[in-house]
Parts: structure tokens; sequence; C-alpha cells
């Protein structure tokens, strides 16, 4: 298996299985990330494939300073935050259609514990913008500080966008 | 009187001050309402930390494997790499050892995977190493015809246009944005369909490497898209400006894409003897018939 260093090492003297065992431990990890960052599998896998290319290309630069997993989900997070950024301009107009939707659409209240695919699906149908706020703060653990640095908005604008998707989800998993 | 909802969340989160958190404590005793918002909050924070990673699909690593092989041999020509005839005997030792690279196979310095199923010995002979190159030039042509497609993004209504592949549109008059809407789909909606008659044609013509039963659900799946593909289509043509339907129908051809990507993985998995992989493979595509 090798350790990170070496895995590196081999990987820039043109080893792909090196690059496969790199893939294998950290895809899920990041694939889970960009899944969600993204709102929807098809283009998690899209990105997930970007992340990797950009990594092969990229790792001259790992220097071994942090772990590589800590690089890579780093990249990845790069990567995803391009990506929505690129969507910004599609936000405000995706936001209203799809509040207007959740509006239309109270569930009945369900007393079931929250199945985790019911969240995916839930978290996956957030308005843009309070669900990367979400999966940042509430998934992945960010404070509201750093949520705001990594989305280029204020703190207050973080804890709010965060506080809607939790009212959003709690509708849309039926507990109003 | 009722807390407000963000002090709630700040309860939920444990960043509210010691005097806050007493005043919320004293109302949810007393409150239905607000108790009920609170185990809600908590439930779903609950759900959202026990949330499992998602395992991607087993195209990704294919299609990655060959996007680095072929830039790592960027300076072969790329029709070259294509070519289909060369695969059965006379390749030279420099040819032979590029296919290795190309079609996932290490060398024996590395040694831990061959192409050869189960363990066979290397004089297997001739045929072994046919189905090796073919497997690379399949896999390498699939790869080709993707590239057409992967980062495709039509973005409706007047976002970023496309990451690749279709001319961006420049900033245009509100006036004609919906013209300017249409001809990125028709754009888009070229490129799907150039991507997919190239997987379509590869997929087809190494169909009979595939058992009867997964060609079976491979053409059930693909008949469900092509159906769903004509539903949104028609959609798009009687409401060209409609968002939900130019996004239905560029999730169809993506799945589509998807699908016949599936395909050619599993045929390459197949003739590389790799039966986990093709087993992995063949249980996506079961989930998804289901």
């Amino acid at each position: 298996m090798g350790s990170a260093e070496d895995l590196v090492a081999r990987c820039q003297a043109g080893d792909v299985e090196a690059f496969e065992t790199i893939y294998r431990q950290h895809a899920s990890r990041l694939y889970t990330l960009a899944c969600r960052m993204a709102g929807s599998p098809e283009d998690g896998e899209d990105l997930l494939q970007e992340i990797f290319l950009q990594a092969y290309r990229k790792l001259g630069s790992f220097k071994g300073d942090a772990t590589l997993g800590t690089w890579l989900y780093r990249l990845a997070l790069n990567h995803c935050l391009d990506y929505v950024r690129s969507r910004r301009a599609k936000m405000n107009k995706l936001t209203s259609a799809i509040e207007g939707e959740i509006a239309c659409e109270p569930a009945a209240r369900r007393e079931t514990p929250i199945a985790r695919l019911d969240l995916e699906r839930a978290v996956e149908r957030l308005p843009e913008g309070c669900r990367e706020a979400f999966v940042l703060h509430d998934v992945e653990g960010f404070d509201h500080k750093e949520v705001g640095r990594l989305l280029g908005i204020a703190e207050g604008t973080s804890k709010s966008q965060v506080f809607k998707a939790r009212m959003k989800l709690r509708a849309l998993l039926g507990k109003p | 009187m009722h807390p407000n909802e963000d002090a709630i969340h700040a309860y939920v989160d444990g960043s509210l001050g010691a005097a806050e958190r007493t005043g919320i404590d004293r109302h949810v005793a007393s409150c239905a309402s607000c108790r009920q918002l609170l185990e809600d909050l908590r439930e779903i924070l609950r759900a959202a930390k026990a949330l499992e990673l998602r395992e991607p699909p087993a195209r990704v690593w294919s299609r990655l494997e060959r996007a680095i092989t072929l830039e790592r041999d960027d300076a072969e020509p790329v029709a070259r790499r294509l070519q289909p005839s060369g695969m059965a005997s006379d390749t030279g030792p420099a040819e032979a050892g590029h296919d290795r690279r190309a079609s996932g196979a290490r060398g024996p310095a590395s040694g831990a995977r061959t192409l050869q199923p189960s363990g066979t010995a290397s004089d297997t002979g001739r045929a072994e190493a046919g189905h090796d190159r073919r497997a690379t030039w399949l896999a390498a042509a699939a790869a080709v015809v993707l590239a057409t497609a992967v980062g495709l993004r039509f973005m409706p209504s007047g976002g970023e246009s496309v990451r690749s592949g279709a001319p961006a549109t420049t900033t245009v008059a509100e006036g004609d944005r919906a013209e300017s809407v249409e001809t990125e789909l028709r754009q888009a909606e070229a490129h799907y369909e150039k991507a997919i008659k190239g997987l379509e044609q590869i997929a087809s013509a190494e169909r009979n490497a595939l058992d009867p039963r997964t060609a079976a659900t491979l053409q059930r799946n693909l008949a469900v898209i092509d159906q769903a593909i004509t539903e949104s289509r028609a959609a798009v043509r009687s409401e060209p400006a409609s968002e939900p339907a130019q996004q239905s129908l560029l999730e169809n051809f993506k799945s589509k894409i998807a699908l016949l990507q599936d395909t050619v993985a599993l045929i390459n998995e197949m003739r590389k003897g790799n039966e986990a992989g093709a087993a992995r493979i063949v249980s996506g595509l079961k989930q998804k018939g289901d």
C-alpha cells in the first residue's frame, strides 16, 4: 500500500496504480461532498472526476505539510465552491422557484425518525445558497465564520441560510 | 411570548449564553410548539451528522484512468492509440508496453495486477494480448467520445452557458434571451446526441461480450431513458422557455450517457477478465433498473 509520500512519488513517476490507490482511499469522502454541494449525484460524479484529474496534475504541489486527505479535501472543496459560484447567477431564480414549490407542498407530519436516504434527498431539494451553507455547517462541521469565508458571504448570512435550510428540511421531511 | 426562531437554532447549536438558554428552557417547558420545533431541529442535526459516505459509480475510475492515461501519453498521436486494427498480432514491445499502461495493467515491477483472469500464466497467448489491446482501444475510444460531453453543463435561462464543448454566448439584451437560451439548448443537445451516438456505436459493436441477461437489462433501461428523452423533448418543443422541461431533457441525456458509459466500462472489464469490476458495474445497473 505505501505511505502517502510513497504513493505521491509513485504517481509522479507515472504509476497509475498508485493513483488508483489514492482514489480508492479518498473517492467516497470527496464524492459525498461533491454530491451534496452540487445537489445531484450526476453533477457530483462530474465534479469527482474533475477533482481527481486536477489532483493528478497538481500532485507536485503536495508538500506533505498536511495529510494527503486534507490536501485532497481542500482541493475538492475549492473545486466545489468554484462550481457553486459559477451557478450563482442562476441562484436567485432557482431559489424562488423552489421556495414556491415547497410552500405549495405542506407535508403531513411524520412521527418516524428521519431516514438517512430521506434526508439526502431533502438536502438535494434545498435551494441553492442555503444548501451549501447547511452542508458546510451542519454536515461538514465548519463554523459560521468559516462558512462565510468559503462562500463569500457574511457570517450572519451564513447563519440565516443554515436556519432557513433547517426549516425547509423540517417541512420536506414531514416535520412541520 | 415565543422566542424567535433564530434563538432556537442558536440554542440547538449551543451558541446561546446561559441566561438566554435558561429563558428558552423555561419557555419550552410550557410551550408544545416550540418544544416540538426544538426536538425536530435536534433530530435533523443528529441525522445530518450521521449521514453516511456515498460510493461513486465504478465508471468514474474507468473514465479517470482513461483520461489520465491519455493525458500522460499525450505525445503519441491519438489516431494511433485508437487504432483497433493493430490489436491482434504484430505490435512491437514499445507499443505493447503502452497498451498495458493504457488498459490499466501494471508492469512486473509494480506487479499487483494483470489483465489475465484468475492469475492465468502469461503464455496464454495472443488471444489474451488481443483482448488487452481491444479493451484498451475500446475504453480509449469511449473516453474520446465522452470528451465532448464531460463537463458539458448547460445552464438554462441566462446562467453560465456551458463548461466546455459548446460555444459560450455573450450577454444579450433581455428580449433576445429566450432565443439565446434556445440556441444554447440546441447546441448542448447536439453535443449530447453526438456523444450518445459515438457511445452507442461502441456499445452495440461490442455487445456480444455481454451475457444475454445483462444485455437485456441494459436494453430495458435504455428504452426507459429513450422514452423519457422523447417526452421531455416534446415538452421542450411545445414550451421552449420552460426551465423544468429544459433541465429534464438534459438530465435524461446525461442518464443515457451514464448508462452507455456503464455499458462500455462493463464490456471493458469483461474483456480484461476483471470479474469483480464487472460485478460491481452490473450490480449498479440492476439497482438502477429495479
